[in-house]
């Protein structure tokens, strides 16, 4: 670990333009992810500036709909009464990450940033072109079993980690931003991005940019939502698949349909085809099975992980079934 | 006076432990420390060419590097396994060769850890990288060597002509992954000289005395002038039994840097140089006649060891102590793959091999439809078929039919039938056993006027429990509350507690404190500790003392000791997704006397947990091109979590077995684990009538 420095913001303001003046600054929120990375030379900030004390610890309703502050913590997200009751798939995404202890002190903008947990990413015995551009990927004839499906270059196979996130695809949330050259908008499908051939990016953040906020749109839809997550034990693992699914019905047809998964790509993948594809149809196992196979249908599989295919579709059927009946946990 | 042994008892150091006093090798706190980081080697095969320390010298608070090119001197030991031992045969930078990803190539000491470990990090190294075997369909197998004296290989019969004659017969090839031992306490060794003549180590040791003796070895001093001091263990099963080279070097290079250094392994460095249990496969052959008896099992195994020592995964040594049959035929072999040296893991050898061994006895049950329970009870040995002894009190028939009984067995559904919240529900049930093994032990005990008791003994604590043990040994031969009895452990300047290893701390330890205590009251000429205490108030004198000793003797050529169970259990199973979950759990054990039923149980449950670890997640993969492990921690090596894990309902059935040692007990440390793979995935059959012969049981597998 390099020698850093270390200041405490007292204001967004201050903090962004702490930022502005040094490009290998880094926000530090709860920690859990940017330390972690930093004892294994991962990032080598120059200097951390510690977010903590702003004043973005608020969970308020707001004209375009619930504003979770960027420095709400996971739990406190997953526990608040409207998130329960109109985001149910939210809340179990992140009951379903981590453990309590990780939840208590990980918040929502150090969650949307957390970085892969690719293990040729984490270790630089490896080749990895995320951690160190142009050095080549070791997952792509390695043992990628947790890799992507979709949307991966020959750069980087890596996928998106967060569970939370998977929901706030399917929900079309935005994420608010602040910099030194102002604020802006933007929408959660587009924060993250695919690697094509720049790994090293995870997000469309600009340097400097600090997240202030997630907004939550109302979603209606989203009462009966479920997220099912599938990995290799019951806790504390990450996701295989993950599946986000909300399925509201009208006179026994799909009326809306959202869809996105995690474990999938190199960001929270959002099926918007197999939504417009489900929407109208009887809700029935065959339709959800049709949807499953056209939400996998680019799918790349790699050498280890051309189970997450089945898995996938499997996944899918069974969250948008549960959804359909009402929700619940899966 | 109430007895106190066979009760439950809370641990001594219970307090210690959960208010964070309890101090651990990395604990511990000496003036003037400095720190080391080891630096390891990016290939699996081939030389180093260049090693680069320039930069990282340059770096803040460096004190020095060690490489192969100057590597601190040390002696290579007898390696004579009673007499001092390393786990790794090569030492540390001995020379330019890698063999294996992970492998120790250098140390970086420095002022402080995080200084130590950014040194490391700037440690230029080039190799000349040569393709390694990583992969065991690209080994080489042949016969594997001789294992602590003893012949791997049996036969008895003819197992050819024992299957052609056969009504039935079965043959399936089972296979398990490279298991890392992952314990809480990562590897961590502090090393202080006293001039150079000295030394005092702190180091998790699962045998005090042995460690001590093989440091003397390595720097040629008298055992006496060596100290190793480890009051408390994090848990090691099987991994902290003998140094690795980490240890070795930090030892060396604290000599030459004359400073107390400390070097704690990180949980990435684990995975690949403190040893794992080796992958296997294995073929069983089981053939029986119409009434279900056995009359051929032919056990074929295979595992890996890595290039700089022999180590084989004994899967096989399990078979002739569990089935009688007139015609057994055992093989084992080896291959050197480019991995880090295997070694002991809780159930060496017998875990794999039950898993084996009773996965195929149920595929024969189903076979011959038969019940698994009764098949098992037709076949039971009678004596040991390799050493040729009978058993010393065994009860392995009451196991199954206890278990059987608390567990529900004989409503047993049909196969596929049975169905819950739309999940198949499967119930399995395997058999359990681990050897009675016992060694050589000393204790002092000392009586104090206030009536106070101290056992003094180098045997240490990992986590099991043994502190509470020794002191109700000494409370219930002295006629004493637990409470009075103070036991000091885990230090080489102790008398020579044994080890902590093969399960037998217990059966080792607690007749040399019941006789040491019995020699207490001799000497005072009295019957109980109040008068023996009365009457040294008397005299004025400080303690009344008293040394034993105890050692197995003839009794393992008239008996075969053996420790016994019977694992059920409940799975569910979701099919469309791939989940499957262990719901319900009974163990019953016949494991001689039970000194503390609470610290006997929890092992068990333990054994249970590492065992739903073994079959439904544990697995370490190595990286085919280079070789190294592709889990690099806790988050992705699993572990069973809480969730993974069922309440466990533990039964002790059986008999004091006084044959084997005058406490009639043969400890319990790894029996539970053995069979519970195999009962999980008989259970699964049962659900879904799909047999697995693969682990661990992850979701890949469970939808293909
Ligand atoms: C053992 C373990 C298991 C885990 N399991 C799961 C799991 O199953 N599912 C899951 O989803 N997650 C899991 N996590 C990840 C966890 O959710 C993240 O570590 C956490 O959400 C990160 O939040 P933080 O506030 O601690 O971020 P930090 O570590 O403080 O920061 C992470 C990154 O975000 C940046 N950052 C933080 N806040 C802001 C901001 N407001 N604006 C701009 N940049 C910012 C930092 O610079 C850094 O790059 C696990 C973590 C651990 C350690």
């Amino acid at each position: 670990m390099k020698n850093f420095s270390y200041v405490r913001a007292t204001s967004v303001k201050e903090a962004v333009q702490q930022a502005s003046t040094d490009n290998n600054a880094m926000f530090i929120a709860g920690g859990t992810n940017l330390v972690d990375r930093m004892k294994v030379f991962l990032d080598e900030p120059s200097q951390l500036i510690d977010i903590t004390r702003l004043e973005m610890t608020r969970i308020e309703p707001t004209g375009e709909g619930l504003r979770l502050g960027a420095l709400v913590s996971n739990t406190a997200v997953a526990d608040h009464p409207e998130v329960r009751r109109s985001y149910p798939m939210l809340t179990r995404a992140i009951l379903l990450g981590a453990s309590q202890q990780i939840r208590n002190v990980a918040t929502v903008g150090g969650n949307l940033l957390q970085r892969t947990r690719c293990p040729y990413y984490y270790d630089t015995a490896f080749a990895c072109n995320k951690r160190e551009l142009d050095t080549g990927c070791a997952a792509l004839t390695g043992i990628n079993r947790i890799h992507a499906l979709l949307g991966a270059s020959d750069q980087c196979v890596a996928v998106h980690p967060s569970d939370m996130c998977v929901p706030l695809a399917a929900l079309d949330a935005i994420v608010e931003v602040e910099s030194s050259k102002g604020k802006r908008q933007i929408p959660f499908t587009d924060f993250h991005r695919l690697p094509g051939d720049a790994p090293q990016r995870d997000t469309t953040l600009e340097p400097g940019e600090l997240i202030t906020a997630v907004i939550l749109p109302p979603a209606p839809f989203a009462k009966s939502s479920v997220y099912l997550k599938l990995r290799d034990r019951d806790s504390y693992a990450f996701a295989l698949v993950s599946v986000a699914a909300a399925v509201e019905l009208a006179d026994n047809r799909i009326k809306t349909a959202r869809l996105a998964m995690g474990g999938m790509a190199h960001k929270p993948w959002r099926f918007t085809e197999a939504e417009s594809f489900l929407v109208g149809k009887a809700a029935n196992t065959e339709t959800f099975q049709q949807a499953a196979e056209l939400a996998l249908q680019g799918a790349k599989p790699l050498e280890y992980n051309g189970f997450k295919v089945e898995l996938a579709k499997r996944a899918i059927r069974r969250a948008l079934t549960v959804s359909a009946k009402g929700g619940g946990i899966v | 006076m109430n007895k106190v042994m066979g009760t439950a008892v809370s641990r001594k150091d219970g307090q210690a432990k959960v208010t964070g006093t309890a101090i651990y090798s990395a604990d511990h706190e000496i003036a003037g420390l400095v720190h080391g980081y080891v630096v390891t080697s990016t290939i699996a095969n081939g030389r180093i060419k260049t090693i680069d320390t320039r930069e990282a010298e340059q770096a803040s608070g460096i004190i020095a590097i060690f490489t192969h090119k100057n590597a601190p001197q040390v002696f290579k030991p007898s390696n004579d396994f009673m007499k001092s031992k390393i786990y790794e045969a090569r030492l540390p930078l001995s020379d330019d060769r890698v063999h294996y990803a992970g492998q120790i190539i250098g140390l970086v000491i420095a002022d402080t850890f995080e200084r130590a470990r950014q040194g490391a990090h700037l440690v230029k190294v080039e190799y000349d990288a040569q393709k390694p075997i990583v992969e065991a369909k690209n080994a080489v197998f042949k016969e594997a060597p001789p294992q602590m004296g003893e012949e791997l290989k049996f036969a008895k019969g003819d197992v050819v002509t024992g299957i052609a004659s056969a009504a039935m017969k079965i043959e399936a090839t089972y296979t398990t992954s490279t298991e890392l031992h992952a314990p809480m306490e990562p590897h961590a060794t502090i090393a202080q000289w006293q001039g150079t003549d000295s030394l005092t180590i702190y180091e998790p040791s699962q045998w005090l005395a042995l460690s001590q003796r093989t440091y003397a070895d390595l720097f040629g001093l008298p055992s006496e002038k060596v100290r190793i001091v480890i009051p408390f263990l994090g848990g090691a099963f099987g991994s902290k039994a003998f140094p690795w080279p980490h240890a070795i070097l930090t030892v060396a290079a604290a000599r030459q840097i004359k400073r107390p250094l400390k070097v704690v392994m990180s949980r990435r460095q684990m995975t690949a140089n403190t040893g794992h249990r080796s992958e296997t496969e294995q073929t069983i052959r089981l053939a029986a006649t119409t009434d279900g008896m056995l009359s051929a099992i032919a056990h074929e195994a295979k595992s890996i060891t890595s290039p700089v020592d022999v180590f084989t995964e004994p899967c096989t040594a399990v078979t002739p102590a569990l089935y009688t049959s007139p015609n057994l035929l055992l093989t084992q072999e080896l291959a050197v793959m480019n991995v880090g040296t295997p070694t002991f893991m809780r159930a060496p050898g017998e875990n794999p091999g039950m898993w084996a061994l009773e996965s195929a006895m149920d595929e024969l049950a189903w076979a011959m439809k038969l019940d698994p329970v009764a098949l098992r009870l037709k076949n039971e040995s009678k004596e040991h078929q390799r050493k040729g002894l009978p058993f010393s009190a065994k009860h392995f028939a009451e196991c199954l039919k206890v278990g059987a009984e608390r567990f529900g067995w004989k409503d047993r559904p049909q196969l596929r039938s049975l169905t819950r919240e739309g999940k198949l529900v499967g119930w399995g049930m395997a058999a359990s056993t681990y050897p009675g093994l016992r060694g050589t032990t000393s204790a002092k005990v000392r009586l104090l006027p206030d009536g106070t008791v101290h056992v003094l003994t180098s045997g240490n604590d990992m986590g099991t429990g043994s502190y509470t043990v020794v002191a109700i040994a000494a409370a219930d031969a002295l006629g004493i509350s637990v409470e009075k009895v103070r036991v000091e452990m885990g230090d080489s300047l102790l008398p020579d507690g044994g080890l902590a290893g093969g399960s037998q701390m217990t059966a080792s330890l607690v007749p040399t404190v019941m006789k040491a205590c019995q020699d207490i009251l001799k000497t005072a000429n009295c019957t109980t500790a109040t008068e023996a205490c009365a009457a040294l108030q008397r005299s004025g004198r400080a303690a009344i003392e008293a040394s034993a000793s105890s050692a197995p003797g003839d009794e393992t050529k008239k008996w075969a000791f053996q420790s016994w169970g019977a694992h059920f259990c409940e799975v569910t199973v979701d099919e469309e997704i791939g989940r499957l979950r262990v719901t319900r759990w009974v163990s019953v054990m016949d494991v001689g006397r039970i000194i503390n039923t609470k610290a006997a149980a929890s092992q068990v449950r333990g054994g249970v947990i590492m065992g739903i670890g073994h079959a439904l997640m544990e697995e370490c993969h190595f990286d085919p091109n280079n070789g190294y492990p592709v889990v690099y921690d806790l988050a992705t090596y699993h572990i069973p979590a809480h969730a993974d894990t069922p309440r466990i309902d533990v039964t002790f059935v059986g008999e004091p077995d006084l044959n084997f040692n005058p406490a009639g007990v043969r400890g319990v440390g790894e029996i539970g684990i053995t069979g519970v793979s195999a009962a999980i995935a008989n259970a699964v059959y049962h659900a879904t009538g799909k047999r697995f012969r693969s682990l661990p049981l992850t979701p890949d597998k469970l939808i293909a």
